[in-house]
């Protein structure tokens, strides 16, 4: 599958350090972003190491085979499993250094990470940072946040309206690092031409809306000007909180120029 | 304001706002926090608020009352504490008592956690035994969730239009409606566009989300611009397509 990605990462207009953590590493197919939890820079720590387990442990089971931590899951591709080994890896290593540091005692991250494997996309998530899929001028989200609002939402306690209203957005209910063992989401997906997935930290979606975040992913081909402009309107709107967004986006096939001028005539 | 979120596995079930006084856990009906599982008894523990603050006591109950995985008797509450009964957790949330008070330690007096630093809430470890919630019925017969489940997964049964099934089960998190050799639900002819609409399954149901620039999708006859829940025997219309949507069991 051919595509372009990239990713972009700031502080946020409030925050003193940045505890988000993205990886772009088009050779693995591999994309991720961490948002870290916990004081004295332990946040970052968490969310760096999240990332650097993940991406080394995908660097040496490329070749299939492995043992994999937390077992296969027959539900899910083989991608989307060995996606989630590496992330409860990342989790116990970011338990037992919290273990052995009191300084980092308490740390955690969450996590967002897309492995792409020919034209098969997986998707694993902890905790609430996203993974949009942008297909046919329309936003779909792929995850659910593992937070205490969210999960109020889906029992039918909390409207939506009172979901984005509420002070208690910052309580997620899953994180790598707070227990050995972390439960992680997946999905699979086929990628279509035109597609395009972004993955983002909670700074950016509690600042700036789905249909906004889908007119910015749609309004350029350059995936540098697209992560850019997204995480200038997350400040412009407030930036309580670091702001990461990474996108991949496929490339339509060399019947572009002909499918488009179809695509006209049928519109018009 | 203190509150105690009640929490079976993952999914936070109940808000209880602690006034000052008492409020009693148990199974019994009698309680104000009444938990209907066997794990639990009848009298389990009870808070107590006064103007210093919260204190549970365990009420000698069979399996004991845990603070963050420690047995206790009697302990005063302190901010985020999880309390365990049973397979329950009953997350503690008062910001005023956030300063923990442990003599073992030297305790750093730090400001209450600000509201925009992200909490995390962990469930602890149980047997399985503990597992069920027992559901009573009218005429006081026990079901269990468990059996009471039944997966149930989205069906679109063709009605009219020329498409290449009779019906498609829609097994997958994502399923695109449109021309695109990608698409599960292939729409046909020149005009029809490469994606209409695509379909999202998520733990609360399916909705339906429109391609932009595409006029012509219809839920019930009316015409959709942003996404959408389907809902049993919901008619679906994309491009020459006339879709069924039901729920069926697997």
């Amino acid at each position: 599958m051919n595509t372009v990605s990239s990713g972009y990462s700031d502080r946020g207009m409030v925050r003193e350090g940045n505890e988000d953590s993205f990886v772009v590493a088009p050779e693995l197919g591999l994309f991720a972003v961490a948002d870290g939890v916990g004081g004295h820079r332990a946040g970052e720590i968490a969310s760096k190491m999240a990332l650097d387990v993940l991406q080394d442990y995908l660097g040496r089971t490329s070749g299939g085979g492995e043992v994999l931590l937390g077992g296969n899951d027959p539900n899910y591709s083989d991608t989307a499993n060995r996606l989630a080994s590496g992330i409860r890896l990342a989790s116990r290593v970011i338990y037992e250094s919290a273990q052995d540091n009191p300084a980092w005692r308490n740390m955690g991250t969450t996590i967002v990470a897309a492995l792409l494997e020919e034209e098969r996309l997986s998707i694993a998530h902890v905790g609430d940072s996203r993974a949009y899929l942008i297909r046919g001028g329309g936003i779909i989200p792929l995850t659910e946040d593992h937070s205490m609002i969210a999960e109020q939402v889906r029992m039918g306690l909390l409207s939506p309206e009172a979901a984005q209203a509420s002070t208690q957005r910052n309580i997620i209910t899953r994180a790598l690092g707070f227990e050995v063992d972390a439960e992680v989401d997946l999905c699979d997906l086929l990628l279509a031409q035109e597609d395009r997935i972004l993955l983002c930290s909670d700074g950016l979606t509690n600042m700036v809306s789905d249909q906004m975040i889908c007119s910015i992913a749609l309004g350029s081909q350059n995936p540098d000007e697209i992560c850019q402009q997204l995480v200038e309107e997350a400040n412009m709107n407030g930036g309580k909180d670091n702001v990461t967004a990474v996108l991949i986006m496929v490339r339509s096939g060399s019947l572009s120029l002909l499918s488009r001028m179809l695509d006209w005539a049928r519109r018009s | 304001m203190a509150k105690l979120y009640l929490k079976f596995k993952e999914s936070v079930i109940r808000e209880i706002i602690l006034q000052n006084g008492i409020t009693t856990i148990g199974r019994n009906e009698t309680n104000d926090i009444h938990i209907d599982n066997l794990a639990v008894s009848g009298s389990h523990a009870r808070i107590i608020g006064e103007s210093g603050g919260f204190t549970i006591e365990d009420l000698s109950s069979t399996n004991g009352t845990y603070i963050n995985d420690r047995r206790i008797a009697r302990q005063p509450l302190v901010h985020n504490a999880v309390i365990t009964v049973g397979k329950h957790t009953l997350v503690f949330l008062d910001p005023v008592a956030a300063v923990p008070s442990d003599n073992d330690q030297t305790v750093v007096m730090r400001k209450p956690a600000s509201n925009d630093a992200t909490v995390v809430i962990t469930p602890p470890r149980h047997s399985p035994e503990m597992d069920q919630t027992i559901v009573r019925g009218a005429g006081s017969q026990t079901i269990s969730p468990v059996q009471a489940a039944v997966e149930r997964v989205g069906k679109l049964t063709v009605l009219d239009g020329s498409a290449d099934a009779a019906d498609y089960l829609l097994e997958k998190k994502i399923i695109t409606i449109g021309k695109s050799d990608t698409a599960e639900i292939r729409l046909k002819g020149f005009f029809a566009p490469k994606v209409a609409a695509v379909i999202n399954r998520t733990r609360e149901g399916y909705f339906i989300t429109p391609a932009a620039g595409e006029r012509k999708l219809l839920v019930n006859g009316r015409p959709v611009t942003a996404a959408c829940p389907l809902k049993q025997l919901d008619i679906v219309e994309a491009g020459s397509l006339k879709l069924q949507f039901s729920l069926v069991e697997v």
